[in-house]
């Protein structure tokens, strides 16, 4: 089957030719239920049996098996793994850290830079994060001997100068959300700088979404979403690139194994085979590929919510109050225990989000109620600062 | 429709919901209400009420004089019988145990179809200790006779399924519905560091649960006041805690509060707490909500089951109770988004809706 070629503004031939798949590996240290009641040391506030659980489970669905049909499949992909996640691999799941070394080792998996912690710091201290950062880079490089170049912010968080802090720390490449104000103006299927200088690409929601949020839906008129449907679909847009970028657990924990998605994996290669694609890491794509321009974004975004800004995390008061209080507690002794709660879930879990984001944020709570989830971390900052 | 008591005359739980849902469903369709007798003239209302003279069991001719409950019901169910004018009626509708005789024998002498309202069952109104055979038994046969059962909410549903055997597909759940613009218009209070009870104080509702948070919330918190407004067999019990345990200076009892009062200490307080051991519904739970007043509730309280914006808890747990209290005292952030959202959500339980939903369930057993 042949290429489907299009024409770009300056009546260039251009066609799509990469699929670049980005995953999020992450996972909070959520907070126990708590009372006033507890006489706890800082370092028991987390749900030590809840976090194994899940992250056991999780492991069993989509990290190990997701990642050998990846790698089996000879599918490149760029990973961003949390500290938090490392950390609770080695403790709950070392076969976790395995695959994913294998998968680094075959060459097809690059790892990317980001907090430690998952944390909002790149909107309130830029030491902070950049010492997250750095602490990020030093497991990466501990645990996968390995030394990431591109860099993706918690949550997709970004504004012109989380790009440059970035840049400054050497990282080569940086992700985004597409969002609808940016795709107005710029397609995302391409390769972009910042003004800062390095290469910036654009999620494409609606592409990426296809799968993490409607593969199993069987009122969605795409329904169902085969491999042969969606690289056509993927072949006919316009652009050189395709960024694909969702949390890993779509694979087998948010899509059951039983909707099929793995097959739908596994069917991918020899469509884009027809097509004439391939997939690409994202450190990769600047030797093939010339940018499209630059662009500014001055006002903070995310990939979060409807409104892809702050306000998952800092949309109401209970958030603002949180937060504050978080910041306040910075010179406590116990770092490492004040960087965990820095980690942006935790908040997340207070939001009272628009009702068209409602299911998502009841699905990510595991309390269920953004009034717990305040008044545990509250208590929780209580036992860690004293009141 | 079989009732028992009605505004003015008596203000429970009932009444209030027979008033407010039949006001609506009687301008849509004729409604015949059956009450006891209990010389109160009543105002025009939209449905016609049939009053039946009760001679046992009472003490001269007042109602409010009832010297033998059970005798008392059961001679009103025989008058009711005696005066039910089958003419052009389409459907009986029963309301608790005390009109189930009746609403049973009118459809076995004229075969017309039944359905039963559960306000609450024998096993809530004992908080499970020492329930009644004899209540049990009548409540059963009306569930079982019935073409139809309306529950007020789900936890009383699983209830009369479990106890009674009935197949859960035959009941309804009809939530109750609050009257917001008596609780948002009117005078506005500033809200104080202030709990509030408000209810029966009797172990159905779970006072000493209430007292005991308190005494808690206090160990950490100093500047707290708790109400506990109502009256009940418990009271002297509550009071006489509050002392032993050198806290009364902290906890105000002001006995029976009338509408307005009870307004005023809604709008007042902080934190509205329903400990109940076993509550079909809970209207106060609504009243505080639609007041921007924040509520801490039992899980064992039914209107809970359709909420988001309360804090609910096990009613025996009052470490989590005086956490969860001291919590909302502590921050206003929480404070105020609970009672923000609360109210929206308290706001959205009218009694338009229970009124539709009361007319599905008679569609649905209506023999046209």
């Amino acid at each position: 089957m042949g290429k489907i070629r299009h024409e770009n503004a300056g009546g260039l031939q251009i066609s799509m030719e990469d699929i670049i798949f980005y995953f999020e590996l992450h996972q909070p240290f959520r907070l126990r239920p708590l009372r006033m009641q507890d006489k706890i040391q800082p370092e028991d506030v987390f749900w030590e049996e809840k976090n194994m659980e899940l992250f056991r489970r999780i492991s069993e669905n989509t990290y190990i098996p997701a990642t050998r049909t990846f790698m089996e499949s000879g599918i490149h992909s760029t990973f961003s793994l949390s500290g938090t996640f490392i950390e609770q691999a080695l403790k709950y799941s070392p076969k976790t850290i395995d695959v994913i070394e294998d998968y680094v080792k075959s060459g097809l998996c690059e790892l990317m830079g980001e907090t430690y912690f998952h944390s909002l710091s790149s909107i309130w201290d830029e030491d902070e994060f950049a010492l997250q950062v750095n602490d990020q880079m030093k497991l990466i490089r501990d645990t996968f001997n390995y030394i990431p170049e591109s860099f993706r912010n918690t949550e997709l968080i970004y504004n012109n100068r989380i790009a440059e802090i970035a840049r400054n720390m050497g990282f080569k490449s940086i992700i985004t959300e597409g969002t609808d104000d940016i795709i107005k103006y710029h397609n995302p299927d391409y390769r972009y700088l910042t003004p800062s200088g390095i290469n910036l690409y654009l999620r494409n929601y609606p592409m990426s979404d296809n799968i993490s949020f409607r593969f199993s839906n069987d009122r969605w008129p795409g329904y169902p979403l085969t491999a042969d449907k969606f690289i056509k679909w993927v072949a006919e847009s316009p652009g050189e690139i395709m960024n694909l970028f969702m949390d890993y657990e779509t694979f087998g924990e948010h899509q059951k194994k039983e909707s099929g998605i793995f097959e739908f994996v596994k069917y991918l290669p020899g469509y884009m085979r027809e097509y004439g694609l391939k997939t690409m890491n994202i450190r990769d794509i600047s030797k093939y590929h010339r940018p499209m321009g630059n662009i500014s974004i001055e006002k903070t975004i995310s990939w979060a919510d409807t409104a892809r800004d702050l306000s998952a995390w800092l949309g109401n008061s209970m958030q603002k109050d949180a937060f504050n209080r978080l910041k306040s507690c910075k010179n406590t002794d116990k770092t490492k225990i004040w960087r965990y709660l820095q980690t942006s879930d935790l908040i997340y879990y207070m939001s009272m989000g628009n009702p068209e984001d409602f299911s998502v944020h009841e699905y990510f709570n595991p309390y269920r109620s953004p009034y717990l989830a305040f008044i545990y971390y509250m208590f929780a900052l209580d036992i860690l600062c004293n009141k | 429709m079989i009732g028992w008591e009605l505004p003015p005359a008596f203000s429970g739980g009932l009444g209030i919901h027979t008033y407010n849902v039949f006001s609506i469903v009687g301008k849509i369709i004729p409604v015949d209400i059956y009450l006891p007798d209990m010389g109160y003239s009543f105002p025009q209302y939209p449905f016609n009420v049939r009053t039946v003279k009760i001679k046992s069991g009472i003490a001269g001719s007042v109602y409010s004089h009832v010297t033998n409950f059970i005798e008392a019901v059961n001679d009103y169910n025989d008058r009711v019988v005696e005066n039910f004018r089958p003419e052009g009626v389409a459907l009986i509708h029963c309301h608790d145990w005390i009109t189930f005789r009746a609403g049973i024998e009118i459809k076995k002498r004229y075969r017309i179809p039944l359905v039963v309202t559960f306000h609450s069952t024998e096993f809530d109104r004992s908080a499970y200790f020492n329930p009644q055979e004899s209540i049990m038994k009548v409540e059963a046969e009306g569930a079982s006779e019935a073409d139809a059962v309306i529950t007020v909410s789900n936890l009383t549903r699983d209830i009369v399924a479990h106890n009674y055997h009935i197949n859960p597909d035959k009941i309804t759940t009809v939530y109750n519905g609050v009257k917001a613009s008596a609780y948002t218009s009117g005078i506005k209070f500033r809200r104080e560091r202030q709990v509030l009870y408000f209810g029966r104080i009797t172990s159905q509702k779970g006072p000493k649960f209430f007292m005991e948070m308190g005494k808690k919330a206090l160990e950490y918190e100093n500047n707290i006041r708790f109400i506990m407004a109502g009256t009940g067999d418990m009271l002297d019990e509550m009071k006489a805690y509050a002392y032993n345990h050198g806290i009364q200076d902290k906890f105000y009892f002001p006995g029976f509060v009338d509408f307005q009062k009870a307004i005023e200490y809604y709008k007042k307080s902080s934190v509205f707490v329903i400990p109940s051991v076993s509550e079909p519904f809970g209207i106060t739970v609504l009243e505080s909500m639609v007041s921007g007043t924040p509520v801490v509730m039992s899980r064992t309280t039914g209107v809970g089951e359709a909420l988001n914006n309360a804090l609910k808890v096990d009613f025996w747990d009052t470490d989590v109770m005086s956490s969860y209290v001291v919590s909302v005292l502590n921050h206003r952030s929480l404070m105020e988004t609970l009672s923000l959202y609360g109210k929206y959500e308290g706001m959205s339980f009218t009694w338009e809706k229970s009124a539709m939903k009361t007319l599905e369930v008679y569609r649905s057993v209506w023999k046209i």
